[in-house]
């Protein structure tokens, strides 16, 4: 298995790295990293940049080669497991670190401590309205405790602000919507602050909120002697 | 828009999402969704032959029919019919907000009233007359700014009271109407076999504009379909989730001039209503348009969810085509440089609008095409153009 990072967690957040190395080698998953992992092509997707994301997709698919991909950033999965798959037809085996310690859980590979917080999970756009990942993360967090929905949450989750370039182009107008899911995440009263995309931690906490990806969630709860 | 405002929009954006929820999931309304996925999906497809057909079939009902290649021919043939008034009334119409139609009537000093309540107060407001929802023009002004609007505009005291206001609009409107001949609104749906227009209103304005002695009804070719049933389709879901009610008070469908033959069997025209009724069809790059663009039904369904246009309001968008997807539309209707000036890039493409909206419309898709043709163009902002250079040179956008 190939741990592809993606560029927010590889060089902007390296917690999240560093985090779910943690939790695959408690699990004693073997993994490797890339030995020059590269952007998957999701930002320039976004911003039109259609035709140098197919040449690095062309690139990129030849290090990916008949491995299953493990990825933490809700945009490198949307593009792995759908825009390779339209635009260069390449079917690849994709899984979320949030899918990957739901099963390492179920299979008692880990295993989390109870506590009795209120945890409130924001869902990522591009991996749950755009490709229907809602339950595993949810099924980690009642390991823990307490899950607690907002009032626009699964399908009708709002967007942090973060998405389709706007928080480069045009980052007063991302940082409003941030503050606007914020105020939603708030009012459910968590203890906690939970999300599966490197680049909706980014956002959310460059507008003062204190948010942890899963894989630092779940090294938090980690038990230590399985 | 400012802050106060888009508070305001917030608040009326979020009764409307709790009014409409059961009727949204009713099971009836889930089939006519459906059915009127496939009257637009299989209306876009035919615009050029429809458009044929619409032309014999609004001549055999009595109409006079005229089509406007771009909204400068659109708007000729509307000064051509009234060149010779002094003021002309109109109800809410997207439509004739693309034409610029108020701004031009100024130029061309010929006063333009405004029927719908909504519209009326957007257009006494002293600055920023863009509205905040397509059904609901004002929904971000509050009773009390709406009574202050009132007050400097008509130079009288009005309370703030939703209904004290209301009555004094309407006196004031059907004062102006007196001296109005001509009516012109839009549609919400044109049957192109039947030559109908169909038109969904509360206010009954419709009604009046249309008994006046001349009757112009502006609409685009994207509102085509083929029969009156597939038009009252389009209209009732419109109606469910615009408003969350299952019907609006008023669906009109008009087919003819007003016309009488008792005495003799002898036609005359123009008995109670209007005597000459003109449809303008107009293209203006909407068969241009990538073809999803045009399956909308105008419900404004996808601006109420939408975290852009929740937190900068009408700023996203292009004149009445409020949101992603007028945005996308203004690519067609103007140019790229308007897409981008009206927020092509303010869209995070974070998929909510397509699941709100009735039919599906795939705005970030779109968005995303549109995009790639724009950055070919040069409209394209510089920051996405470093990050570019960047993952160019290093693999990353950091």
């Amino acid at each position: 298995m190939i741990y592809f990072r993606g560029c927010v967690a590889r060089l902007k957040v390296k917690e999240i790295g560093d985090a779910t190395e943690t939790v695959l080698n408690a699990a004693g998953v073997n993994f490797e990293y890339l030995d020059e992992e590269e952007c998957c092509g999701s930002v320039l997707l976004r911003t039109g940049y259609g035709e140098d994301a197919q040449k690095l997709m062309e690139k990129n698919i030849e290090k990916f080669k008949n491995q299953t991909i493990l990825v933490s950033c809700g945009g490198c999965y949307r593009s792995l497991k759908m825009d390779y798959k339209e635009m260069i037809g390449a079917e690849l085996d994709v899984i979320h670190t949030s899918q990957l310690f739901n099963e390492l859980i179920v299979q008692g590979k880990i295993k989390l401590k109870n506590s009795r917080e209120k945890i409130a999970y924001h869902d990522p756009c591009h991996l749950g309205r755009h490709l229907g990942e809602f339950e595993a993360p949810r099924n980690i967090i009642r390991k823990v405790g307490e899950l607690v929905e907002m009032e626009h949450h699964h399908e009708k989750s709002r967007c942090c602000g973060s998405g389709g370039g706007v928080k480069s182009a045009y980052p007063e107008l991302s940082g409003k919507i941030a503050r606007e899911k914020i105020k939603e995440i708030e009012k459910t009263g968590p203890d906690l602050i939970t999300t599966t995309c490197p680049f909706c931690k980014l956002n959310l906490s460059d507008h003062g909120l204190e948010v942890w990806d899963m894989s630092e969630f779940v090294v938090m709860f980690l038990e230590e002697d399985k | 828009m400012k802050e106060n405002e888009l508070k305001t929009m917030r608040s009326s954006f979020k009764i409307m999402e709790e009014r409409r929820i059961d009727l949204i999931h009713d099971p009836r309304i889930i089939k006519l969704q459906e059915r009127v996925k496939n009257i637009r999906k299989k209306s876009v497809k035919k615009i050029p032959a429809m458009v044929e057909t619409a032309r014999k079939s609004f001549k055999i009902n009595g109409m006079e029919f005229l089509y406007a290649e771009d909204s400068h021919q659109a708007l000729d043939l509307i000064y051509n019919l009234i060149k010779n008034e002094k003021m002309v009334a109109k109800s809410k119409s997207n439509t004739l907000n693309e034409l610029g139609l108020s701004d031009y009537l100024n130029e061309k000093n010929i006063q333009l009233v405004e029927t719908d309540l909504g519209d009326r107060i957007i257009q006494l407001k002293p600055d920023d007359n863009k509205p905040s929802h397509p059904i609901g023009p004002a929904l971000h002004l509050k009773v009390d700014k709406i009574a202050e609007i009132i007050s400097e505009s008509l130079d009288v005291k009005v309370k703030a009271d939703p209904r004290v206001i209301m009555e004094l609009v309407k006196g004031n409107v059907l004062e102006e109407l007196k001296s109005c001949k001509i009516g012109i609104t839009g549609a919400n749906s044109v049957a192109a076999e039947d030559g109908s227009l169909i038109m969904v209103h509360n206010e009954g304005n419709i009604s009046l504009l249309s008994l006046m002695d001349t009757h112009i009804v502006v609409v685009g070719v994207d509102k085509l379909v083929d029969t009156i049933e597939d038009a009252i389709s389009v209209v009732k879901l419109e109606t469910a989730y615009a408003t969350g009610t299952a019907l609006s008070s008023y669906i009109n469908v008009i087919s003819g001039p007003s016309k009488t033959a008792d005495i003799e069997k002898k036609l005359l025209e123009g008995m109670y209503g209007a005597r000459k009724v003109v449809v303008i069809l107009l293209d203006n790059g909407r068969q241009e348009a990538l073809e999803e663009c045009l399956w909308c039904i105008g419900c404004g369904s996808c601006i109420v969810s939408c975290p852009v246009y929740n937190v900068v309001g009408n700023e996203f968008g292009y004149r009445g085509y409020l949101g992603g997807r007028g945005v996308a539309m203004s690519r067609f209707l103007q140019d790229e440089k308007t897409s981008f000036n009206s927020g092509l890039y303010m869209c995070t493409l974070c998929g909510l609008c397509t699941l709100e909206c009735p039919v599906g419309t795939p705005t970030s898709e779109i968005m995303e095409k549109i995009r790639k043709e724009s950055k070919n163009t040069g409209f394209s902002p510089k920051e996405h153009y470093k990050i570019h250079k960047s993952i160019e040179r290093k693999g990353s956008p950091f």
